[in-house]
């Protein structure tokens, strides 16, 4: 086992990282930036460094501070978290370089896992159903072709992309070309790769996922499926539950096979999660997440099982301690984000001090937060606050308990989602189940005509 | 951004900075960072901090607002700009310790890399904030110094 990890990340993910590696007997590292000073994961940790300045691409992305912090404090390994260098190929052969572990799967598996036309490639090849779509398209005049073949809706999608940036929705011949210019520009300006690529847009799609954690032995089990339908426009999660609600036997048995299929054909040897998009008993591969996503703590709660742990002691060589019969959900857990964010502005970041923050506790409820009374967020990273997770026998029992546990949360200084997760655990549709991701959008639609006079 | 283009704004970061009366100027930017200093009594100099350079300049709190008594010298804290282990050049310096010129004061290694650390000129080390070997941060003070002769 490790004796040291650095954890080079921030907020509420740094903290877990933290808790797991102390369970673990295992001293931590943080590392912060200059606008994370008073951080409670900087407080927790038995280290910390400051590597940069508040922007992200001179502290948390500051990988020659970062290593040297890690190598300075005689660290053996380094969990990236999420978002950051978490899907960072480079970053993970570097660490390997200097001698540290990245708890995370091997660089090659990143790399072909972020390219989204290779990973589809792949998938295809391992026999895992993919949307109907296409390879890279030089042009709009190959953009017309292709559209036309697999017939409209479509959308374009950019090779290097993700969090809905240089994504497109096109229905019409006409829109297309104006389309492609923009999503060519924003995934240039984005992630420098204007490279674009076509799928058949699937209407009103669930976006269900299954977390997988494999071992360097080539075991892999999955640790059930997440529905993580309720996005906003960005297509960012808000709220996230499991099991999948409304989803027949054999559509989630056939989810979780071809997961591990699609886990196997990668050799994946850590914590990992296949997207899908599901329309009736159809599942289409959308993309696979090579790190710790930030709703794990559903599946955990669901399972009993504790994920940052086990992505640990594999990445330390040691075998994966559960097989997937001894891996059984119990009842039904819901996450909801509090994030700083204004729901009623199209989620638009907030930024300022938190006055008050006295968040929820209890049965079955479980708060993961780095938030407290006087912290200042700063406006250079995600708005992420607080993750609250309830768990109930049925999934009734886990709505109620969410509305109950949002009415004893009380943030004030910044604008939160409190109010419009509130909102969605009595929203009628939410209690019923099994709707798209277009649901968050319509709701916010049918509250706005609502409140107008 | 070349450098043409950035020695521009060091020049426009100068100006702003002497007109508006002010000891010390910074701006942040992902790639660059521009901090423009300026000693009371002295014609303005200037520093960017790019981010190959080893030391941020900051005047010290008690000169900051530029209102230091006549013959007081203008207090600098050299801090560091990378995550490393410092070490001291030799001889050491110590609190007291006389600068005739510009010098080597450390350096900070980091990924077997040594970025010196230097005194920006002749002065008097006011305090030595670190010890031989030791790990600092970004931003960690390392010396204290009085600038001029």
């Amino acid at each position: 086992m490790f004796k040291k990890l650095l954890i080079a990340n921030r907020g509420e993910i740094a903290m877990r990282v933290n808790r797991a590696a102390h369970e673990l007997g295992i001293e931590t590292v943080a590392i912060y930036s200059e606008a994370d000073k008073a951080s409670l994961h900087v407080r927790n940790a038995d280290r910390s460094f400051c590597v940069g300045p508040g922007p992200v691409a001179r502290s948390y992305l500051n990988i020659p501070n970062i290593i040297s912090a890690a190598l300075i404090s005689g660290a053996d390994a380094i969990h990236p978290g999420y978002g950051f260098l978490a899907e960072n190929a480079r970053f993970a052969e570097i660490c390997a370089d200097h001698g540290l572990t990245f708890v995370g799967p091997a660089p090659e598996t990143i790399a072909s896992m972020g390219d989204k036309a290779t990973a589809k490639a792949i998938m295809a090849a391992a026999n895992v159903p993919t949307t109907p779509g296409t390879d890279i398209l030089p042009s709009v005049r190959d953009a017309l072709d292709a559209a036309s073949e697999l017939g409209y809706p479509v959308m374009l999608k950019a090779t290097a992309g993700g969090g809905g940036k240089g994504m497109r929705e096109v229905r019409t011949p006409e829109e297309l070309e104006h389309a492609f210019a923009t999503a060519q520009a924003e995934a240039e300006a984005n992630f420098k790769d204007g490279r674009l690529y076509m799928e058949k847009l699937i209407e009103r799609p669930r976006h269900i996922e299954v977390q997988i954690m494999g071992d360097s032995f080539g075991n892999v089990v999955h640790v059930g499926e997440r529905d993580c339908s309720v996005q906003k426009p960005s297509h960012q999660k808000l709220v996230e539950e499991a099991p999948a609600p409304h989803l027949s036997d054999k559509t989630r048995a056939k989810l979780h096979d071809v997961a591990l299929s699609a886990a196997r054909a990668v050799r994946y040897g850590s914590a990992g999660t296949l997207e899908f998009l599901a329309s009736g008993d159809d599942v289409y591969f959308m993309e696979m997440n090579t790190r710790i996503q930030v709703e794990h703590p559903v599946s955990e709660m669901l399972y009993g099982v504790d994920l940052v742990k086990e992505q640990i002691r594999v990445a330390a060589g040691e075998r994966l301690s559960w097989d997937q019969k001894s891996l059984v959900p119990h009842g039904h857990a819901i996450e909801c984000r509090i994030n700083a964010e204004e729901a009623a502005n199209n989620f638009a970041p907030a930024a300022g001090t938190l006055t008050d923050v006295a968040l929820p506790g209890g049965f079955g409820v479980r708060v993961d937060s780095h938030a407290y009374a006087g912290l200042a967020v700063p406006p250079f990273y995600d708005s992420l606050l607080a993750k609250i997770v309830a768990h109930g026998a049925t999934r009734d029992e886990a709505i109620d308990r969410m509305d109950a546990a949002l009415g004893d949360t009380h943030i004030a200084g910044v604008n939160t989602t409190v109010d419009i997760c509130r909102t969605i655990m009595r929203d009628a549709t939410f209690r019923r189940g099994g709707f798209g991701i277009d649901f968050l959008p319509s709701l916010s639609l049918r509250s706005a005509v609502a409140a107008s006079p | 951004m070349n450098w043409t283009q950035t020695l521009e704004r060091v020049r426009s970061a100068a100006e702003f900075c002497a007109s508006a009366g002010l000891t010390r100027f910074r701006i942040d930017e992902d790639e660059l960072a521009i901090e423009v200093r300026r000693a009371p009594r002295r014609a303005a100099s200037a520093l960017a901090a790019g981010r190959g350079d080893a030391v941020a300049l900051e005047s010290a709190p008690h000169s900051a607002n530029g209102a230091s008594a006549p013959g007081e010298r203008p207090a600098t804290v050299l801090k560091a700009e990378f995550v490393g282990i410092v070490r001291l050049s030799r001889p050491a310096v110590g609190a007291g310790t006389v600068l005739a010129e510009d010098r080597e004061l450390a350096y900070v290694e980091s990924l077997g890399i040594r970025n010196p650390v230097r005194s920006g000129g002749p002065g008097r080390i006011s305090a030595v904030f670190v010890n031989d070997g030791e790990p600092v941060g970004y931003g960690q003070p390392l010396f204290e110094i009085e600038s001029g002769r």
